[in-house]
């Protein structure tokens, strides 16, 4: 489903955001993409918008080489990609119901369609009974699930989530993941960029390593920390690759407090590395 | 993907009602300049039609009966290029004077007479216009000759470079007034951008066309240039009809500059039509390049 084939990417200033990833995600795939901030995760989901296009490399999404798409076909791309970013992007003037109704209108589906869908997907997300709301009269929680709502009501192929957690708190980040969970299981490929153990940890999904700009680890079944994934490779966990990072982890024990509930915090070790 | 009028249209009066004031004010602009253009080209128009004898320098015009035989036609016409006061001459057919005087006389009076009722005519250069007076008195009451051989008054060639002038006045300051509108509707439409800068990025990222994002804020700008050339054609038809440029009006009028200067209706719809079509494309040349520029899709 998608394909990074040794894609670097260079901004203006020689910063290095991605340096010769390869990266092969199948159709259904849940994946998260973990790493300190400035490790590229953000430049990984922007090249998959195809808001960048590579420096070298190539990729391919859906079947397409997207790097080389000509402007007009790339918002036939995007109607196959629903995506969710940290601050939501919801339009405070408009309704939930209107909010999710917009993504089917500005892509031109008849008004039958939308009276048929968007009840649907607000019915997935649990807002049936405040789709009448404006977003500001939200939650935190249930404004993010406006934002799934608007990314999964065009049944795209592939979701992208950038820090779908970042603004909210442990329970309602659990929420937010379940649900993410529940439209993975439609067939959906979800990618996901956090730095949120805990749900790393707690999901036990395939997690993607980023360190500025290169790829240190692509580990099936993995958890957010390198300690944590070389101790649950230990006990026998499925097959993943583990690939050191050129400078040794920082272990930092105990740098989180466990989240009751959410992970196994018992003997959940510390997380790698200095998050700014 | 086909873009529906209605949701266009929805969105781009929704903006312009939340940014009214600018719309005002860019309506404002093109109705101004726009009426300046429409005046100038009645101006011309009636100029034109005032001195539509007197075009191509012709200083003399002797009318030849229409019932005179063509030996008697041909005897005028080589009299004329003999005469050594005059430099050249075209003739000029009954049918021609016919359709001449369709502009030039009140329609009720047209519509009474028909083609063979007009004379056919010779209309001379001189060599020196100041010898318009001479020609005429030797052609006067000639075999064949209709009523007396007229020239243009001083009135008239004065009237003529006066039109001249202020028709170049009215059109640069139209331009100038024209240009200023483009760019205010181009500021307009860059506000409605911003002010929907977030709208506009969740339409790209679920996918919307570029032209579906773009075309509500180009419907915008021609919205604009079609309200400000509305109000410059109503300007134009009150100029029309206000100070009686209507043929209707020529008898009343009878013996006057404005009734020289009468015209026909389809001149004036010509003109109200290129007024609409100016203002509609500087609404849409400043959207344009607001969109171009502003909105990056």
């Amino acid at each position: 489903m998608i394909t990074f084939q040794n894609v670097t990417k260079t901004y203006k200033g020689s910063t290095v955001a991605l340096r010769d990833c390869s990266i092969d995600i199948d159709k259904g795939e849940f994946v998260f993409l973990v790493g300190p901030s400035g490790s590229g995760k953000t430049t990984f989901i922007r090249l998959l918008l195809r808001e960048e296009i590579p420096s070298s490399g190539r990729i391919w999404e859906a079947g397409k080489e997207i790097g080389h798409l000509s402007k007009w076909r790339i918002p036939y791309l995007r109607r196959n990609i629903g995506c969710v970013f940290q601050d939501f992007r919801l339009l405070p003037n408009r309704t939930v119901f209107e909010n999710v109704a917009f993504a089917l209108e500005v892509i031109g589906r008849p008004k039958h369609v939308i009276a048929s869908q968007v009840p649907q997907v607000l019915d997935l997300v649990g807002l049936t009974k405040k789709s009448g709301n404006l977003p500001g009269e939200l939650s935190g929680g249930e404004q993010q699930r406006v934002a799934v709502a608007r990314a999964f009501v065009n049944r795209p192929l592939i979701l992208l989530a950038d820090e779908p957690t970042g603004n909210l708190d442990p329970t309602t980040s659990l929420g937010i993941m379940r649900l993410l969970d529940r439209i993975n299981r439609t067939g959906t490929t979800v990618v996901v960029a956090t730095h949120d153990a805990g749900m790393v940890d707690q999901m036990r999904r395939r997690v993607i390593e980023l360190d500025h700009g290169t790829m240190v680890r692509d580990q099936a079944r993995g958890m957010y920390g390198l300690d944590s994934a070389v101790s649950a490779a230990g006990a026998g966990s499925p097959t993943g690759t583990i690939m050191e990072p050129s400078t040794a982890p920082v272990a930092r024990p105990g740098a989180q407090a466990p989240i009751p509930g959410l992970a196994d915090s018992a003997d959940r070790p510390g997380r790698r590395g200095v998050e700014s | 993907m086909p873009v529906s009028a209605g949701y266009v249209a929805r969105e781009a009066t929704t903006n312009l009602w939340r940014n009214r004031l600018m719309t005002a004010a860019a309506v404002l602009t093109v109705a101004v300049s726009l009426a300046l253009v429409g005046s100038a080209l009645l101006l011309k128009q009636g100029a034109t039609n005032a001195t539509v004898h007197w075009q191509h320098g012709v200083n003399v015009a002797v009318w030849v009966n229409g019932d005179a035989s063509p030996a008697q036609y041909h005897a005028i016409g080589a009299e004329l290029a003999q005469n050594p006061l005059v430099k050249s001459c075209i003739a000029r057919s009954q049918a021609y004077d016919y359709n001449e005087a369709r502009q030039t006389v009140a329609a009720d009076e047209f519509n009474a007479t028909q083609q063979s009722d007009y004379p056919s005519s010779y209309r001379c250069v001189l060599q020196n216009p100041s010898d318009a007076t001479a020609v005429v008195q030797q052609f006067t009451g000639k075999p064949g000759i209709f009523g007396t051989p007229s020239s243009p008054t001083a009135q008239i060639r004065t009237m003529e470079s006066v039109i001249h002038i202020l028709q170049w006045v009215f059109l640069s300051v139209a331009v100038v007034l024209l240009l200023s509108a483009s760019v205010l509707i181009l500021n307009t439409i860059r506000m409605a951008i911003f002010a929907r800068r977030r709208e506009v990025s969740v339409m790209k990222l679920v996918g919307a066309t570029n032209w579906f994002i773009r075309l509500p804020f180009m419907a915008e700008g021609l919205i604009q240039g079609l309200l400000g050339s509305a109000v410059a054609v109503l300007v134009v038809l009150g100029l029309y009809w206000g100070i009686g440029l209507d043929t209707t009006k020529t008898a009343a009028n009878q013996g006057n500059l404005i009734a020289q200067m009468s015209m026909g209706t389809w001149e004036v719809a010509a003109t109200c039509i290129l007024v609409g079509v100016v203002g509609i494309g500087v609404g849409v040349a400043g959207s344009a390049l607001a969109v171009r520029r502003f909105l990056d899709v």
